[in-house]
């Protein structure tokens, strides 16, 4: 009878849920290569607590991470290195309806060799300032040009 | 305020073009009845340059910045000719500078556009008042300012609140933007003075500019 509550209670201890005995704790660590990214607005303020949603390239309806920036407007992930999920893994970055959508080139967890170190991820926000203001004054000569056209005299046609 | 590629689903960039497109020719109909297109267009041209380049001057409001949008003074001013312009600067921003993009050009039109029409048709009310015509076109040309971006604003709060992809936290995007209303009403404010200032100025120096 005894060997019988002996199996018993060996039985129901089984049967209990593994982490409530988890009474130690290890750590591992590894070497791995993150992709960091910061996103900021256009006025160079940074995107911070914005909400981020990346796309693996083996699914790019369903979200692969869900994150938040920090306050810098940073946020790391690591890809993983699966080969079904070589290609463009894309960004999405959201605040207060503002925000950008990017693709990163991904192979074997990292970035791909012909991509440079910082990258920017919008078209339009690697102008420098200078930049900006040659264009802004080009499209400004545009418009008064054809300012000029239509409010030229009648004798001048 | 100018929506990003990618923010809403295809069939309302699709509906803003539909819409857009009907606006257009609207405005380009009324615009074809006006007895001056010769000496209006110079003025649409003058001031499409300036709403095209004043998305780039950033104005520091706490604890954000904001850049002035000029639909309503752009109304006021230009009538039936303010949607166009706005379409024309609002494709130059986004094909230059990325702000707003290519598939949602047609609801950033109606966004920004469409509330300049109202504020022309505030701004004429002026007409009516035949006594103390000074005070009640600063009173209208504030009104114009302000509440077309506050209705420009509350037409992009709407259409982003009620698509919000569920891919993000909703309840989160949908404060933030709701916060983001706030900062919109002092924009208001500011672009309520700016449209005062500049019609005042327009009135003593060249008040036929004013004419619609």
């Amino acid at each position: 009878m005894n060997r019988c509550y002996f199996f018993l209670s060996l039985l129901f201890l089984a049967a209990l849920p593994e982490t409530a005995f988890a009474h130690g704790a290890s750590i591992q660590y590894r070497e791995t290569s993150a992709i960091a990214i910061t996103a900021n607005y256009d006025d160079g303020k940074p995107m911070a607590n914005a909400q981020v949603v990346i796309y693996a390239p083996s699914d790019r309806a369903t979200p692969w991470l869900k994150g938040t920036t920090d306050e810098g407007g940073n946020f790391t992930f690591v890809p993983d290195s699966d080969p079904k999920n070589v290609g463009n893994w894309d960004i999405k970055v959201r605040q207060a309806g503002h925000g950008d959508i990017t693709s990163i080139p991904v192979t074997g967890g990292k970035l791909v060799a012909d991509v440079s170190e910082t990258n920017s991820s919008s078209v339009g926000s690697d102008y420098t300032t200078a930049q900006k203001v040659v264009m802004a004054a080009t499209g400004i000569w545009g418009f008064v040009g054809t300012a000029l056209f239509f409010s030229r005299s009648k004798s001048a046609k | 305020m100018h929506i990003p590629d990618g923010f809403l689903p295809p069939h309302i960039c699709l509906a803003g073009y539909g819409i857009t497109g009907g606006v257009s020719w609207y405005c380009l109909r009324q615009i074809n009845r006006d007895r001056h297109v010769q000496a209006n267009i110079p003025k649409a041209s003058l001031l499409t340059a300036a709403f095209f380049v004043a998305s780039l001057i950033h104005i520091p409001v706490p604890p954000t910045s904001i850049h002035l949008i000029l639909n309503g003074m752009m109304g006021a001013v230009l009538g039936y000719y303010a949607f166009p312009a706005i379409l024309i600067g609002l494709f130059f921003q986004a094909v230059m500078f990325q702000h707003g993009g290519m598939s949602t050009l047609g609801v950033n039109a109606i966004i920004l556009g469409s509330p300049s029409i109202a504020a022309y048709h505030l701004f004429r009310q002026r007409d009516r008042f035949r006594s103390n015509q000074q005070l009640f076109t600063k009173i209208l040309a504030f009104g114009a300012g302000a509440g077309s971006l506050l209705l420009s604003a509350g037409m992009f709060a709407v259409l982003l609140i009620t698509n919000i992809s569920p891919d993000i936290d909703v309840n989160t995007e949908r404060t933030a933007i709701l916060l983001s209303l706030g900062s919109y009403g002092i924009q208001a404010a500011i672009e309520g003075v700016f449209t005062l200032m500049l019609i005042s100025f327009l009135e003593k120096v060249k008040p036929e500019l004013l004419k619609s």
